[in-house]
């Protein structure tokens, strides 16, 4: 198929990729555009949430999106939240929660619990359980994440 | 007296969480490199059939691709195997599982060796498959390999089982059913091959024995060991499954090939056929017991389902065989284990390595049983319970660990109270129930276990491990850190842990079988006595004063005046002049002649043991069949917390994978094919987990473990599903023998 042009914005900068039109944002961004940190663990089937990025503020699976269905939009990947070096109150949390095991699904979880808080900065277990629950971990049992989402969302009210 | 510990049993960060949850940490799939080639693989659309013939031709010609490679191709060893090599790296002449790998396809890129895949004609005349390993293991059923279909058959007896029975008051017999599942990790295998100008070649692997790799990858290329190089990339979860290897043998074939670089990444659906599940097991199961509640006879029959290749089956029926009398003395046992090869994709290593297939019998009949006597459950199982110095069936005694057995029931007790005051929500049952459990340490007698590492103090004072053995994400790295810097007496943050490398680590074993603390630990404590030794020496030297003279304290070495020089200052000095402060320990695992029973197969008996206990309150909808877990307590003795974080973390993961092997997971046949996704083998998710949780984590040392550590790894998934599985007794009378816990079952819908 003919490469299209996709211009979108990409951890806050205007990108322009040329690829062909039916392969998915996950593929270019790991393939492309070098931005590992977004992962594949289920094979592009929107099972596992380990590619989630942020699409307009809303978690969304990379693997489930043609790159032309980017066209204009906003996306936000795990390298964007700690661009300048600093890490991103969710990144900490998790750290320090101990909810990072083997990290295969932290960035996507991390990813998922920013656009839940940014949505809504004091959720109740159940509303973090169901935030959580497209991304599959066989780490932690999820204890720890769900702890973690508490911890930041403490820290930025007491902000 | 007891030292103040400074880093052991703190909740320290781990280090390599920041990378992690930045997105930089690199994984093998995102290793970069030149010029890189692409491999994927053509599996068997049969479950068990011949091959007639292999026709590359038109694949050859597809655009892109580079070579084709079949079984004829591969220069060195065609097969490997970690116990028995009956495994082909690809096939010749049969398949024997739906998914073997026949074909191997390297292209410029992924796309084009997917679109040369579907040129690949291959011929095959189908066989008929047997899937039942108890039909498998019958001498007129055709026989998969030259040694028939039972790979091993354990038969372990102790005391006269029919005068044990004739003893009981009472005699239940059950047969259990345990379903095949997946280790689920998140990364799927991958490995990224490198062939050198030198021709040598250089393997990324995500695997829990990078040296296992090595010698495979040598094997099949036909090179020296020295010629290849592997190194362990951050791995994404392992839990057993990645303790074969596979692609990384492929990859490297493929990069011999083409003189380059070659990487291959299996998608799920590949995943779930190519890579080792827990064992399908069928437990039949038949204890007796006085009416004091006292166990007298205990005779056991079970098959393991170990598919198309042996893998660590042999070594799962050894741990599932010593775990059949769960922690529990029963004096006259019988246990006729047969591990069997049927057309199945592959079983082997799984987190808790047999020992869940044996606890599910177990604990659903100790419970079943003291119904039988009209007797409390935990009063049953405090009469029967081991305590040290108790001998087991397999002559193995039971050391001081299982002081921790009547801790855990006194726990049980307790938590059972609260649970059961709570009021069932409207229209559900509300049921408790727990179980206990017992997971041995190490590789077992006479099988090498011997792990070795080393340290090095770097010229800017840090202490550098070269860990010999991968951290598969579970925290090795860490508990090895934590040990260090209190061996050393320096600070957590000035210990870095280096990746595994062939070239440069010491071998420290496969990291597996709960045990990892404990081998790297002792071998670390040891190494840092070695490294102040050598420390001191080197002072002696430079200060002119002697050695005995010298102490050494907290990264300080004091002089006999009481003054205190940096160690740093000695390190960066003896740097000046190229030297190099390392020192280098192994540690053996203990097997002391005099108390090991020598009497069973090679790899029999292992001789250390964990304990634990675990409560489950459920609520069930009578209508649905549904199950929620609504409360879960879980108690497990660790001998000493090294990292409060990595304890904790260990337990609830391997709760929430014992939940899934409980209520959900099981890779079902359907049809032509086996379950092969997350869409229909379903994983715990965060909704899935109990709303209220609580680790009760207990310290009964371990005299041999360093500062009293024992395993942790696998006991924390053992007791779950017979706990969950009693609890949904309790709640609506149902006693499931098969796993799965569905609402079918629950309902009566299914056997």
């Amino acid at each position: 198929m003919k490469p299209i042009e996709v211009i979108f914005t990409l951890n806050g900068k205007d990108t322009r990729v040329s690829s062909d039109p039916n392969r998915t944002l996950l593929e270019v961004l790991r393939n492309d555009l070098g931005l590992t940190g977004t992962k594949d663990a289920c094979g592009g089937e929107g099972e596992c949430g380990a590619c989630t990025v942020i699409l307009n503020g809303k978690p969304v699976n990379s693997c489930l999106l043609f790159i032309g269905q980017v066209m204009g939009q906003n996306i936000t990947t795990i390298e964007g939240l700690s661009e300048k070096g600093d890490y991103h109150p969710i990144q900490k949390a998790f750290v320090e929660a101990g909810a990072v095991q083997c990290g295969y699904c932290t960035p996507g979880a991390v990813l998922a619990s920013k656009a839940l808080l940014d949505n809504n900065p004091r959720p109740s277990d159940q509303e973090i359980s169901d935030g959580l629950s497209g991304n599959l971990c066989r780490c932690t049992g999820y204890k720890k994440m769900m702890d973690a989402i508490h911890l930041a969302a403490e820290r930025h009210s007491n902000d | 007296m007891t030292e103040i510990l400074k880093t052991i049993g703190k909740a320290e960060i781990r280090k390599d969480a920041w990378q992690k949850a930045a997105g930089k940490a690199l994984y093998t799939a995102d290793i970069p490199a030149n010029n890189l080639k692409h491999g994927v693989v053509f599996r068997s659309p049969h479950h068990y059939a011949r091959i007639l013939e292999v026709d590359t031709a038109d694949a050859l010609k597809m655009p892109g691709v580079l070579q084709i490679l079949t079984a004829e191709d591969i220069p060195g060893d065609k097969i490997f195997g970690p116990l028995v090599p009956d495994q082909p790296s690809l096939a010749q002449e049969v398949v024997r599982h739906l998914g073997e790998p026949v074909v191997l396809i390297i292209a410029e890129s992924r796309k084009e060796a997917l679109a040369a895949r579907e040129k690949i004609q291959v011929t095959f005349e189908p066989l008929t498959p047997v899937f039942d390993p108890v039909l498998a293991a019958k001498p007129d059923t055709p026989q998969l390999h030259e040694d028939g279909n039972v790979i091993t058959e354990l038969n372990v007896q102790d005391g006269d089982i029919e005068r044990g029975f004739e003893e009981a008051d009472i005699v239940l017999e059950e047969v259990y059913h345990l379903p095949r599942i997946s280790p689920g990790y998140m990364e799927p295998e991958t490995s990224l091959a490198v062939w050198e100008q030198d021709n040598s070649i250089t393997v990324w692997v995500s695997s829990q024995h990078p040296f296992t790799d090595q010698g495979f990858i040598a094997a099949a290329l036909d090179l020296p060991v020295s010629s290849v190089r592997v190194k362990s990339s951050v791995i994404g979860g392992a839990f057993g499954g990645k303790e074969d290897s596979s692609l990384s043998i492929l990859a490297a074939l493929g990069a011999q090939a083409v003189k380059g670089a070659v990487k291959l990444v299996n998608n799920r659906r590949e995943s779930f056929l190519a890579h080792p599940k827990r064992h399908p097991a069928q437990i039949k199961y038949k204890l007796g017991a006085k009416k004091d509640g006292s166990f007298t006879s205990l005779k056991v029959e079970a098959y393991l389902d170990t598919g198309a290749y042996s893998s660590y089956g042999p070594a799962v029926g050894m741990i599932f065989t010593e775990t059949l009398t769960g922690s529990y003395k029963i004096p006259n046992v019988q246990v006729d284990t047969y591990v069997v090869y049927t057309n199945s994709p592959i079983s082997g290593a799984m987190r808790g390595f047999g020992s869940p297939q044996s606890h599910f019998a177990v604990e659903s009949m100790v419970d079943l049983m003291a119904e039988e006597l009209e007797m409390d459950p935990i009063r049953l199982r405090e009469k029967n319970i081991l305590h040290p110095g108790d001998k087991i069936f397999t002559g193995v005694i039971i050391n001081e660990t299982a002081n921790s057995l009547p801790i855990c029931l006194k726990n049980v007790r307790e938590i059972i109270q609260r649970f059961q005051a709570i009021k069932p929500s409207p229209g559900k049952k509300a049921g408790v129930g727990f179980a206990l459990a017992s997971q041995s340490m190490g590789l077992g007698a006479n099988v090498p276990d011997d792990s070795t590492h080393r340290l090095e103090w770097a010229p800017d004072g840090r202490i550098l491990i070269h860990l010999g053995s991968p951290d598969l994400g579970q925290g090795l790295a860490t508990a090895a850190e934590q040990i260090t810097a209190e061996s050393l007496g320096i600070p957590f943050d000035q210990v870095v842990t280096l990746e595994l490398d062939t070239l440069d680590s010491p071998n420290g074993n496969v990291t597996c079988a709960s045990r990892m603390t404990y081998m790297a630990g002792n071998a670390l404590i040891d190494a840092s006595e070695k490294l102040i030794q050598q420390l001191l020496i080197h002072s002696s030297r430079i200060l002119d004063v002697p050695v005995k003279n010298l102490l050494y304290k907290n990264g300080q070495v004091i002089k006999p005046d009481g003054s205190k020089v940096p160690a740093v200052e000695f390190v960066s000095r003896l740097a000046e002049e190229s030297i190099v402060l390392c020192s280098e320990s192994t540690f053996s695992f203990p097997y002391p002649e005099d108390t090991t029973p020598q009497h069973l197969p090679i790899g029999m008996p292992h001789v250390l043991f964990c304990f634990g206990a675990q409560v489950a309150r459920v609520e069930i909808d009578p209508e649905l069949g549904t199950v929620d877990v609504t409360h879960f307590a879980a108690i497990h003795d660790v001998g000493k917390v090294i990292s409060q974080a990595g304890v904790e973390g260990q337990i609830e993961g391997g709760v929430a994978t014992g939940l899934g092997y409980a209520l959900y997971e099981t890779m079902l046949q359907k049809g032509d094919r086996w379950v092969d996704s997350f869409t229909e083998y379903l994983l715990p998710t965060a909704k899935d987990l109990p709303h209220h949780y609580e680790n009760i984590i207990l310290e009964v040392p371990e005299a041999s473990g360093p500062y009293g550590a024992k395993g942790i790894g696998e006991i924390t998934l053992v007791p779950t599903a017979p706990a969950i599985a009693n609890a949904v007794y309790d709640a609506v009378g149902v006693r499931v023998t098969k796993l799965p816990i569905t609402p079918e079952r629950i309902l009566g819908f299914a056997d």
